[in-house]
C-alpha cells in the first residue's frame, strides 16, 4: 500500500494552521467541483482533496497522521502501519461518514477503519450505510430498458476488527422509462447493517449520454428535423427516425423554421410519458450548378419576397 | 461475488419527506426549512401539510449538491441554492449546447 501524502494533496506546508487547511481544502474544492469543473479527473480529484481534508481537518487525525510522517513515511512510499503507531489516539470521527468513507482509499481504511468499526460496536444495532452511485444510460434505454453491470467498494469488518474493502458485482436490470436525474433506489443494496439490522440502500442517480441528435430534458425530447423550403411551404409527410423505431410526421403548409411539431406521449414512457419535440430547421439547397441558380433567380423575381421587411425603413 | 438485482422504477419516482431525508442523510427539518424559504420544492399539488409533499428526483438531486456544497464552504443555505440554480442552469444550456454543435458540425462537413 502507498502511503498518502495530505499535505501535498493539499498544497500546504507540514506546520500549516488549521485555517491554512480549510483555506486550502475550499480552494481544491472550488476547482473541483464535479459539476463545473473543467478538469478531467475533478471527481477523483476530489474524492482524494475530501479524504486528506477529512484526516488534516480533524486534530486528533492529524496528530496520528504526523506521528506517521515522523517516522519516515513519504508520499509514494511503500507503507505497512507500525503496530501500535495508533496507541494513545482517540479519534472521534467528525466530519465524515461511513458512506462517504466508501470512496476513501485503502491507506484511509487502513489507518481510520478500525474506528469505523469501533464506531459500530458504539451504536449497536445500526441500520447499514447508504450508499450512492451514478449510472451513464443511453437515451434508447429508456424505451427498451437495459442490464448494465456496477462494481462496488463495500467496506466490512475483518477478523481483526479491521474495515477493508470488497468489491462485488451488481448486474442491474433497469426496466424501461428511466430519464434522466432520476434515482433508483436498490433495497438493501448499500453498506451492512450491524447484527440484526437491515442493510443500507444503494442510490443511482441517473444520467445519459450525451447523444448528437437528441436533447433530452426531463422526460421530453427534442429533436432538430431538417426540412427543404418546399416542404415547409407547401406542407410533407416526411419519415423521422426517434428512439423507439421511426414514425411518420405531417409538417403543415407554411411551417417557419424553428416551428415545433410535438409528438405527444412519444417522449420518455412513463405512467404519464414525455412528449417528443421536433424542431424544424429549413436546409436550402446549394446553388451549386447553373439549373439551381436559375431556379433562385426566379424564386427573386417572382416572389417579391422581403425577409428583412419588419427592419422597417 | 456477483448477482442479479431488478430495478424498480415507477414506485421511487417520487419521494415523500422521510425517504427523502433518509436517503439524503438530511434531517426532515432541514428540508421542510428550505422548502418554506423557497429553496426546494415539493410537487404543487400537495398541500401545505409536510407529511403530504411529495418530491421527484430532482430534488433528491438537488439536495445532495446543496449539502454537500454547505459543508464544504461552510456556507448558508440561501447561497448553496444560487450555486445549485445555476449549476442546474448550466447542465440545461450544456446539453443545448451540445446538440447545436453536433448539428453545426454536421452542416460544415457536408459538401
Amino acid at each position: 500500500m502507498e502511503f498518502k501524502d495530505y499535505y501535498q494533496t493539499l498544497g500546504v506546508a507540514r506546520d500549516a494552521t488549521a485555517d491554512e487547511i480549510k483555506k486550502a481544502f475550499r480552494r481544491l474544492a472550488r476547482k473541483y467541483h464535479p459539476d463545473v469543473s473543467k478538469e478531467a479527473d475533478a471527481e477523483s480529484k476530489m474524492k482524494e482533496v475530501n479524504e486528506a481534508y477529512t484526516v488534516l481537518s480533524d486534530p486528533e487525525k492529524r496528530a496520528a497522521y504526523d506521528q506517521l510522517g515522523q517516522r519516515g513515511f513519504q508520499g509514494g512510499s511503500e507503507f505497512t502501519p507500525p503496530p501500535g503507531w495508533d496507541a494513545n489516539f482517540e479519534f472521534s470521527g467528525r466530519g465524515y461518514n461511513g458512506a462517504q468513507s466508501a470512496d476513501f482509499s485503502d491507506f484511509f481504511a487502513e489507518l481510520f477503519g478500525r474506528q469505523m468499526g469501533g464506531e459500530r460496536h458504539s451504536h449497536q444495532r445500526m441500520r447499514g450505510e447508504d450508499h450512492h452511485a451514478k449510472i451513464m444510460l443511453d437515451l434508447e434505454d429508456s424505451y427498451h430498458g437495459t442490464t448494465r453491470s456496477l462494481t462496488l467498494r463495500m467496506p466490512k469488518l475483518d477478523n481483526r476488527g479491521q474495515v477493508v474493502f470488497a468489491e462485488h458485482t451488481l448486474n442491474v436490470r433497469i426496466p424501461k422509462g428511466v430519464h434522466a436525474g432520476q434515482v433508483i433506489r436498490l433495497a438493501g443494496q448499500g453498506g451492512p447493517g450491524h447484527t440484526a439490522e437491515a442493510a443500507g440502500d444503494l442510490y443511482l442517480e441517473v444520467q445519459f449520454k450525451p447523444h448528437a441528435r437528441y436533447r433530452i430534458d426531463n422526460k421530453d425530447i427534442y429533436i432538430t428535423l431538417p426540412v427543404a423550403p418546399w416542404e415547409a411551404a407547401l406542407g410533407a409527410t416526411v419519415q423521422v427516425p426517434i428512439p423507439d423505431g421511426a414514425v411518420d410526421v405531417r409538417i403543415p403548409e407554411n411551417s417557419h423554421g424553428g416551428r415545433k411539431l410535438r409528438l405527444k406521449g412519444r417522449g420518455i414512457p412513463s405512467a404519464t410519458p414525455g412528449d417528443l419535440y421536433l424542431v424544424l430547421e429549413i436546409v436550402l439547397p446549394p446553388a451549386t450548378t447553373s439549373k439551381a441558380r436559375e431556379f433562385y433567380q426566379s424564386m427573386a423575381q417572382e416572389l417579391a419576397f422581403n425577409p428583412r421587411q419588419h427592419f422597417g425603413g | 461475488m456477483t448477482h442479479d438485482i431488478d430495478a424498480s422504477l415507477p414506485e421511487y419516482t417520487q419521494f415523500n419527506l422521510d425517504q427523502l431525508a433518509q436517503g439524503c442523510q438530511v434531517s426532515r427539518e432541514w428540508i421542510i426549512e428550505r422548502v418554506q424559504s423557497g429553496l426546494l420544492w415539493h410537487d404543487e399539488t400537495s398541500s401545505a401539510d409536510p407529511a403530504s409533499w411529495s418530491f421527484d428526483s430532482r430534488s433528491f438531486v438537488r439536495i445532495r449538491r446543496i449539502v454537500t456544497i454547505e459543508r464544504d464552504f461552510e456556507c448558508n443555505a440561501e447561497l448553496a441554492s444560487l450555486v445549485a440554480d445555476m449549476i442546474e442552469e448550466i447542465e440545461t444550456l450544456r446539453a443545448k449546447l451540445h446538440v447545436a454543435d453536433s448539428h453545426a458540425h454536421r452542416k460544415n462537413s457536408e459538401p
